[in-house]
């Protein structure tokens, strides 16, 4: 083979291998260049009205004052949409600017273009708006538009020997990821529009966009620009129609960038939820029935809202054998704000509520939360409560004894601050600490459910470069800070045998990639790439790569590649195989509290995940540390604040997230049983580790604390004052 | 934001001038604090007199074994300084407690001294606020109040009051020097902040046209032995739930000097005078600081969110002073 140069090169770069990622050095240095660093000579600025109001009229809407501001180029309110005036994921349900009233905090209403951003922010400012405030619906439990309602009835026996009941809460979490929203519109001669956006789905965006805009879609093109992180909030638009009816008014460039605190309103959050469950067993702990009654907000517009209500209820009670079921989900409308995609999708807020429950259920029965979880555990062969067969392999019971051989960390060390709650706030040297540990575990599906038709495409070059072999890898697919780059270029070195790859910037010159969420895009467009690859392989005749590119010139292939169907959920019943793939992690959680001051130290998170195949080690483990991490987030610190409609802590400095000094070491396990059905048989690994930590960590708490710890996030007051002898909201046994 | 002028005077004398023709003029250090309320539009100065220029920069020795520290001192150097460190471990252990290092670095002594109130209520000029809008109201007294004061508040604002710094130069009773066109003087820090009342919108006693220049640190021996705990919802990088800084002598059994102001807890820097009067001449016990630290909270205004705050106020103080008074924390 001529190519042995540089398959040698690949050794290190190829499928299994931990390839560097091109972005790692720049985004640790501060040179990566977001799509807030984008520029042209001659763009302008773009800023957006916002609604103080969570419900209001709008009486009437005066521009004049703006227009008045010397460098202001255009105003723009809903009369100026060229084309439909709603967008909108899953239903058109969002209007691109408030038309006579607003429904949310931070809902749209108007834009300025100006030579400044200062400028176009005074003159923002200087729009009078006449609101009539009217009442807002802020309680979930008082809302009566429902987006969706999905039962799930199996079985007909709700008795049992052992029942456990509890009531659940989970606060407002917000993706917080880098980068706020971004975007520059450029408009093009043929009366079209360019547009570049950090976004997660491009073809998407660009199917929303183009009626909006009022052209064809070939007239909307879109190029991803550099992303920070996205966890679900990019999924729907935000500044892209914005930005493009601004640059096709005035035929100039116009950028838009949000600061932190727009981001806040400028993207959907998780969906805040109110469960009660309810789980029969027999007296040596099998499951025999569960009730779930599981009520997400859906704030102000539809989002994804849904999706996500069809994985609460189809993994509404956890990985577990469930014989009997009454589950019911439900999706409403409020004056919040909207919620919509975040890492977990559904499956996070049901996650933490069933998970306590089974702890209950141990305690109830006399067993540790190993055994319970054991005794009831899925594994492949089982059904799912939908009535779908686990066909692939699910070795629950082995990942949590593995979990619970692994050792255990020591006790705490009392000469590093670091090490005890409150850290380096030196709040204690180690009085009043007591340890706890947990375990949790999650079931995520993988990929887009429900019939949704899920599919990546992938272009695929292959030609000489200066003599050398070379191969262009073209996709839409996001790169959203999780190694996509990277993996589709180990991909096409693994399939070809060929050390040079490119990966084309993703855009929309190709067919859609679809959305880089669910975990999906090393399943679906790795799926299209090596698809790709290999009909670009078959074309070489045999020969080697040099060889056969110097005899047939460059060779080009594209392929679309989808996963197997999936089938809608029954209305009734909630019967149906609605996923494709369905992957298991499990944490276990040792804490240190101070139960005095109510302080938490987690000092160690394990995790047993079964990945299928790893496809990057390093860029896995980053999956599942980083997964891990935004599950501690919301078990004990991250919550938007909403009262009464309205945001109180729209920024970095009153959202917290984990800090390093927050964020515990790990140690995990990594299983690799091939998924027969998925490509090099991997299964998606972004998701899963922020379902299981949240209800670990929060077991481990309990642990330390004897306390029930019904919400989360779990602040120091729920500790703290049982400690004194105060009940904090009847969290107390 | 509101445009606004931008001088930076060389001297202490331009810049008291620059603000004395000004009446909207503000002082601006390291702008931390200022700069973002002005972007959210809560302060709209006309005029922005960089004060960064000044020579106000040093920590100074003192005849008597105090420290007069320049305002411009920024907050990392201060906490840095040696004899600080070592004379009054408490307060550079409060500034470490604050912000972020990049914060730190950049902060000054005179501008944390009026570091405004984090109240979400105060940021958000949709929201009804009597310290941003006189007369306003207060949409924190029957809102979300969990991060706000129990001590000192008024029925206009339960705001709490930000800093760490300030709280233990509360409790060292530290000394500000201000300048102004009309000459210098001195205001003792348990004075220079102001409690809201129906004015919640003065801090302090500063007026508007008054630099502060200077705070000396009086000689204070017992401080050598003193301590700063603040607690937090994270490990770091946020704002004190609660916080104690605490200094402790005590002869024989007995205390014969004590120091105990608090964070966190209260609308202004709160010296804990009631709770030190207790301590003083009495047994170094658990029983006495607990007894101390009830008679200091027994004031408290509490509202649902935020009545835990007494609970950990209480519970840290008396850790603190037997941290002290036995060098560990275990009584």
């Amino acid at each position: 083979m001529t190519e042995t140069a540089s398959t040698t090169t690949t050794a290190g770069q190829g499928v299994g291998e931990s390839a560097r990622r091109p972005d790692a050095v720049l985004k640790v240095t501060g040179e990566f260049a977001y799509a807030s660093d984008l520029w042209l000579d001659g763009m302008v600025w773009g800023v957006t009205l916002r609604s103080p109001h969570p419900s209001a009229w709008i009486r009437s809407i005066d521009v004049g004052p703006a227009l008045k501001i010397d460098g202001v180029l255009a105003v723009l309110t809903h009369e100026d949409v060229p084309g439909v005036k709603f967008f909108g994921l899953d239903r058109r349900d969002q209007p691109v600017l408030a038309i006579d009233q607003v429904r949310y905090q931070g809902e749209p209403v108007a834009l300025v273009a100006a030579d400044h951003p200062e400028t176009a922010r005074r003159a923002a400012a200087a729009i009078v708006v006449d609101y009539e405030v009217r009442a807002a619906v802020t309680d979930p439990r008082q809302a009566t538009d429902v987006v969706r309602h999905q039962p799930v009835r199996r079985g007909d026996t709700f008795e049992a020997e052992v029942v456990v009941t509890g009531e659940y809460e989970v606060g407002m979490q917000d993706q917080a990821f880098l980068g706020p929203e971004s975007g520059l519109a450029v408009p093009a001669e043929d009366g079209g529009v360019d547009l570049y956006i950090a976004t997660q789905w491009l073809h998407v965006d660009r199917d929303q966009l183009a009626p909006c805009l009022g052209l064809p879609h070939d007239k909307v093109r879109l190029t991803l620009s550099g992303v920070g992180g996205a966890f679900g909030a990019r999924e729907d638009l935000s500044m892209q129609v914005h930005a493009c009816m601004l640059a096709l008014r005035l035929n100039r460039p116009v950028k838009i960038v949000y600061g932190r605190e727009e981001s806040f309103f400028g993207h959907v959050h998780r969906h805040p939820a109110l469960m009660r469950y309810e789980h029969g067993a027999t007296r040596d702990g099998r499951l025999v029935y569960v009730k779930a009654d599981i009520l997400l907000d859906g704030g102000a517009y539809c989002s994804s809202s849904p999706a996500v209500v069809g994985n609460a209820a189809s993994l509404g009670v956890g990985p577990y054998e469930v014989p009997n079921v009454r589950v019911d989900a439900t999706g409403v409308y409020t004056n919040n704000p909207p919620c919509g995609a975040m890492r977990g999708f559904g499956a996070v807020q049901a996650c933490y509520a069933y998970e306590s429950q089974m702890d209950r259920l141990a305690e109830a029965c006399g067993l540790s939360p190993v055994e319970i979880r054991v005794r009831n555990a899925v594994s492949q062969g089982s059904r799912l409560i939908t009535g779908q067969l686990i066909d692939a392999p699910a070795p629950l019971a082995g990942m949590l004894r593995d979990l619970e051989s692994m050792p255990l960390p020591e006790g705490p060390p009392a000469t590093d601050l670091r090490a005890l709650p409150g850290g380096v706030s030196q709040t204690t040297r180690g009085e009043a600490v007591r340890r706890g540990v947990g375990y949790g575990v999650g079931i995520k599906n993988i990929c887009f459910s429900e019939g949704f038709d899920d599919y990546s495409t992938a272009r695929v070059r292959a030609e000489l470069v200066g003599g050398e072999p070379h191969v262009t890898v073209h996709t839409a697919a996001a790169e959203v800070g999780q190694g996509l780059v990277t993996l589709q270029a180990q991909i096409a070195r693994t399939e070809l045998g060929i050390a040079n790859v490119t990966v084309a910037t993703a855009d929309t010159a190709v067919g859609s990639a679809g959305s880089s969420s669910a975990s999906r895009q090393s399943y679906v467009t790795g799926g299209a790439v090596r698809a790709a690859c290999e009909a670009v392989r078959k074309r070489f005749d045999g020969l080697p790569a040099r060889e056969a590119l110097e005899r047939f010139g460059p060779i080009e292939e594209t392929r679309e590649y989808r996963h197997r169907p999936t089938y809608p959920m029954d209305p009734v019943t909630g019967q149906g195989d609605s996923h494709t793939q369905l992957a298991l992690c499990v944490h276990r959680a040792v804490v240190d509290v101070d139960v005095e001051l109510g302080l938490v130290k987690v000092v160690e998170l394990a995790a047993v995940q079964d990945v299928g195949r790893v496809l990057n080690p390093q860029a896995l483990e980053g999956q599942i540390h980083g997964g891990s991490a935004q599950g501690l987030g919301l078990a004990l610190m991250e919550e938007i604040q909403v009262r009464d409609g309205l945001v109180l802590n729209p920024s970095f400095t009153d959202y917290l997230i984990p800090t390093i000094l927050d964020m515990p070491p790990m140690q995990t396990k990594i299983l690799e049983n091939p998924d027969p059905a998925a490509p090099y048989g991997l299964r998606g690994a972004g998701e899963p580790p922020t379902l299981s930590s949240t209800p670990a960590i929060a077991a481990a708490v309990r642990a330390a604390t004897g306390l029930r710890l019904t919400r989360v996030p779990i602040r120091p007051e729920d500790i703290a004052l049982f400690n004194n002898g105060e009940v904090s909201d009847g969290k107390r046994t | 934001m509101k445009p606004f002028a931008y001088v930076k005077p060389a001297d202490v004398a331009g810049a008291v001038r620059a603000v004395s023709d000004e009446p909207g003029a503000k002082f601006l250090g390291g702008g931390t604090n200022l700069v973002d309320l002005m972007r959210e539009g809560v302060e709209r100065p006309d005029t922005v007199v960089d004060v960064t220029g000044l020579p106000l920069d040093t920590v100074d020795q003192l005849p008597g074994g105090g420290l007069r520290i320049g305002a411009m001192v920024r907050n990392s150097s201060l906490a840095a300084d040696e004899r600080v460190r070592a004379r009054y471990p408490m307060l550079s252990q409060a500034i470490l407690a604050g912000a972020s290092a990049q914060l730190r670095n950049m902060a000054t002594v005179g501008g944390n001294l009026l570091q405004r109130t984090r109240c979400p209520y105060f940021y958000d000029p949709a929201a009804a606020c009597n310290k941003r809008e006189p007369g306003g109201g207060c949409d924190a007294l029957g809102g979300f109040n969990r991060s706000h004061a129990v001590l000192g508040v008024s029925g206009s604002c339960i705001a709490a009051h930000p800093s760490d710094m300030c709280v233990a130069l509360a409790a060292l009773d530290a000394v500000i020097e201000v300048e102004s066109v009309r000459g210098t003087r001195r205001i003792p820090m348990t004075g220079f902040h102001r409690l809201p009342g129906d004015t919640p919108e003065i801090e302090t006693e500063l007026a508007p046209d008054e630099l502060v220049t200077a705070v000396e640190l009086p000689p204070a021996p017992f401080a050598a032995r003193s301590r700063y705990r603040k607690v937090r919802d994270r490990a770091s990088y946020a704002f004190a739930l609660v916080s104690v800084a605490a200094a402790l002598e005590v002869r024989d059994g007995a205390v014969t000097a004590a120091r105990l102001a608090l964070g966190g807890l209260a609308a202004k820097p709160w010296r804990a005078h009631e709770a030190e009067r207790i301590l003083l001449g009495g047994p170094a016990s658990e029983e006495s600081f607990a007894r101390a630290a009830e008679a200091e909270l027994a004031g408290a205004d509490v509202r649902p969110g935020n009545a835990f705050k007494v609970h950990l106020a209480r519970a840290t103080i008396v850790a603190t002073l037997r941290e002290l008074n036995t060098g560990k924390g275990t009584a």
